[in-house]
């Protein structure tokens, strides 16, 4: 292909890997809101903190595969511990309570991050085997984007699967459905919610440990990535993947070919395209509940 | 002699000097020091040796907190070894006493309200006689508007904005003795027009803020002026904090750039740099905060090959002249490498160069400024600074122009090499700044007269 086809065309897969990137960090905030109705703010927190923990990881062995394993883990367990210890304490409060305890504990994951690595950037390597470009017809692209996208859809297909295809998911979604008739049949409400607020923060993890070798791991990248995450569950639907992942693909479709065409407006463009789902459904492009 | 014979030896005299270019080193009104450097073995910038009674007081109004809390820390050790030096050789005398400096951190979180609230209570509590500032413009303004409504002297040592001191924000009070955006600008294109004049298509992408456009600007301007030989062959402007350069990158790829100059400070250079080595993309960038070791090493020798850096803190190469200056770095390195713990230890620290080297030296400035003025009254260390000279060990000289309180300076560019070039610069063992990525090779100067601060036409003093 030539050069100007080259170029749209890798535009095309830049805003298919931001959009994925996206999409992990936003399902596990949606699916948390989905599933248990609780708006966790802390979520963004929980994404920078497995992005230190791999930092961590591949500082002690070196090796980034043990990273994304570990990290990611690691990660679930504090968001388990956060639920089981403190979520749960609040729920019966309602939502208030809910927002200002993972406000709360964001800022302790904020300081606690300061407090172990300070506030220098660190930088994460990319594996040799994920280093280079492809090159197909003309075009390059680097492996790791590639390998970002191919995560997330495997990420995707084990959320799919598990929620819709196992006995678990069947119980998860009953419980959403009615907890105090799953609970009647003698099934542990509570610790399914603490499984899906750590498959939650799990997948935060995922995104977390994704992100690292292409941005600076520094206390402000919660910030960073946080905000269009929200965009992301305000615009597919609360609750919703696959408004997730829908709303993730066109956000960074969006960003990338605005960037291309009208550079100046790209910032702008998600809250655009927000603002106009918002109007036509308040409850976002999939969303059931406000 | 009769007194006419005599004015005209003088007057001979000093045109020969004037045509043998007459050394920076007697244009300077003072210079800092360097034989007198007394043994600093005892610093440590985690603790600190805090003088007490009768001071001289230096608020550094910085971020301390936050995620920027390491700007602040960077920004403490420059001035605290200048102050740990000055008091060790034994203070400075002051309306007829002799006193030591005091250096205070005044935590600014980043935030214009905070700042305002922490000066006030630097000068009405601590009775500090300085304000020394700082990271982000927004916050040095408030620096500047406290100083100004209770007379303090305040100190722009490291915002860069031109408007700073326009006609609607200068203050009498405050002096800028850093470089600014526009004269950065103006200095890459004249290396790149007059002294390199190789490269001929620039790619400009800063951000898309006040400082990001100020720095564009600069650039433009000194290509229309250095380099109008020279195509600007894309320009664009990406929101703070952006995730993914990648979009920008495959338009600058495609536009045949052969030079990307932008003003992103960390962490969007990091990663814009970072993201540019991944996708393939070896075109060197121009800026001024792609110098922090600790990211440089991430990239590498080869990602960070041919990287362009415009310094305030340079000299001609070599980088050691003579035996003062070699003391000086030896006195601070080793200490580096056997004393110092976090945040201190790490690459970011390791040599009292560049923008620490800056800093420090600004505050030498400050503090030679006040000793020969004799006097913590502001009015009379007014009267010092303006017009003042001062030459650093390096022997860079910096001049106050007194109409608004802009430092007249030279530049100078850094190309970066791999570390086994990096000797023609860095002439003592281990003959290289950094073994695990590129640094300073060659290093060209930039006239001061060249690249003059922005004078706004608007100011009448």
């Amino acid at each position: 292909m030539d050069s100007t086809t080259a170029m749209y065309v890798a535009q095309g897969i830049h805003g298919l890997a931001y959009g994925m990137i996206l999409f992990l960090v936003a399902s596990g905030l949606t699916m948390i809101f989905g599933m248990m109705g609780i708006l966790n703010l802390a979520h963004a927190a929980f994404f920078m903190l497995s992005a230190y923990f791999s930092y961590q990881a591949l500082a002690m062995t070196g090796n980034y595969w043990i990273a994304l394993l570990a990290a990611p883990l690691a990660t679930a367990v504090v968001g388990v511990l956060v639920e089981r210890f403190l979520l749960r304490k609040v729920h019966a409060f309602g939502h208030v309570g809910e927002l200002l305890l993972t406000v709360g504990v964001s800022l302790v994951i904020l300081d606690a991050v300061k407090a172990f690595w300070g506030t220098e950037s660190l930088y994460v390597d990319l594996p040799e085997s994920l280093k280079g470009l492809i090159h197909v017809g003309g075009l390059e692209y680097p492996v790791y984007r590639l390998f970002v996208i191919g995560l997330a859809l495997v990420v995707l297909f084990i959320m799919a699967f598990l929620l819709y295809r196992t006995r678990l998911g069947m119980v998860v979604r009953a419980a959403v459905s009615d907890a105090d008739m799953v609970n009647a049949l003698g099934i542990n409400v509570p610790l399914v919610f603490m499984l899906v607020f750590g498959i939650g923060t799990w997948m935060a993890g995922v995104a977390g440990v994704a992100i690292a070798p292409i941005l600076t791991v520094f206390p402000g990248l919660a910030d960073q990535m946080g905000m269009d995450a929200f965009l992301v569950v305000v615009t597919g639907g609360f609750g919703s993947l696959s408004g997730a992942f829908i709303i993730s693909l066109v956000f960074g479709e969006l960003s990338s070919y605005g960037v291309q065409f009208i550079s100046a407006l790209a910032p702008v463009l998600m809250f655009v395209l927000m603002a106009i789902i918002l109007v036509i459904k308040p409850t976002g492009l999939f969303g059931e509940r406000e | 002699m009769r007194t006419g014979r005599k004015i005209l030896v003088v007057f001979a005299i000093f045109s020969l000097l004037l045509m043998l270019n007459l050394p920076k080193a007697l244009a300077a009104n003072a210079k800092y020091d360097a034989a007198g450097l007394p043994d600093m073995s005892d610093f440590d910038p985690s603790n600190p040796i805090i003088p007490t009674g009768d001071t001289i007081k230096i608020a550094i109004v910085a971020s301390f907190s936050g995620p920027a809390a390491i700007v602040g820390e960077i920004y403490f050790i420059s001035v605290q070894w200048a102050a740990h030096d000055i008091n060790k050789r034994g203070g400075i005398l002051v309306d007829g006493k002799r006193k030591k400096i005091q250096v205070i951190r005044a935590d600014t979180q980043s935030k214009p309200a905070v700042a305002k609230k922490v000066c006030e209570r630097m000068i009405l509590k601590e009775h500090v006689n300085v304000l020394w500032g700082t990271n982000g413009s927004h916050i040095m303004k408030v620096i500047n508007q406290v100083a100004k409504k209770y007379g303090v002297i305040a100190q722009c040592a490291a915002a860069l904005s031109d408007e700073l001191y326009d006609a609607r924000n200068f203050t009498r009070y405050s002096f800028m003795t850093s470089f600014q955006t526009n004269q950065i600008g103006r200095a890459a294109a004249y290396y790149y027009g007059q002294i390199r004049k190789k490269e001929k298509k620039f790619y400009i992408l800063c951000q898309d803020y006040l400082f990001g456009h100020s720095m564009a600007e600069g650039f433009k301007e000194g290509l229309k002026l250095y380099y109008p030989q020279a195509q600007l062959v894309g320009e664009d402007y990406h929101k703070l904090f952006l995730t993914d350069f990648a979009p920008y990158l495959t338009k600058i790829k495609a536009s045949g750039a052969e030079v990307v100059y932008t003003g992103d400070w960390i962490p969007d250079a990091a990663n814009l740099l970072v993201q540019a080595r991944q996708a393939g993309i070896k075109l060197p960038f121009a800026n001024i905060f792609l110098d922090e070791p600790n990211f440089l090493h991430k990239v590498g020798v080869e990602g960070t090959k041919g990287l362009l850096n415009i310094s305030q803190f340079g000299a001609p190469n070599p980088l050691f002249k003579n035996d003062l200056q070699i003391k000086f770095y030896k006195a601070w390195n080793d200490l580096w490498k056997t004393k110092w713990k976090a945040p201190f230890n790490t690459y970011l620290f390791k040599h009292p160069l560049g923008n620490i080297g800056s800093y420090m030296f600004q505050t030498y400035w400050l503090l030679s400024v006040i000793e020969r003025a004799g006097s913590l009254d502001p009015e009379k260390i007014i009267k010092q600074w303006e017009g003042d000279s001062y030459e650093y060990i390096s022997g860079k000289v910096m001049t106050m122009r007194p109409v608004d309180h802009k430092a007249i300076q030279d530049l100078h560019a850094f190309e970066y090499v791999p570390p086994a070039e990096q000797k023609q610069s860095f002439n003592i063992p281990p003959y290289s700044y950094f073994t695990g990525c590129s640094n300073t090779g060659p290093i060209s100067t930039i006239p001061a007269e060249k690249i003059m601060p922005k004078l706004d036409p608007k100011l009448k003093r």
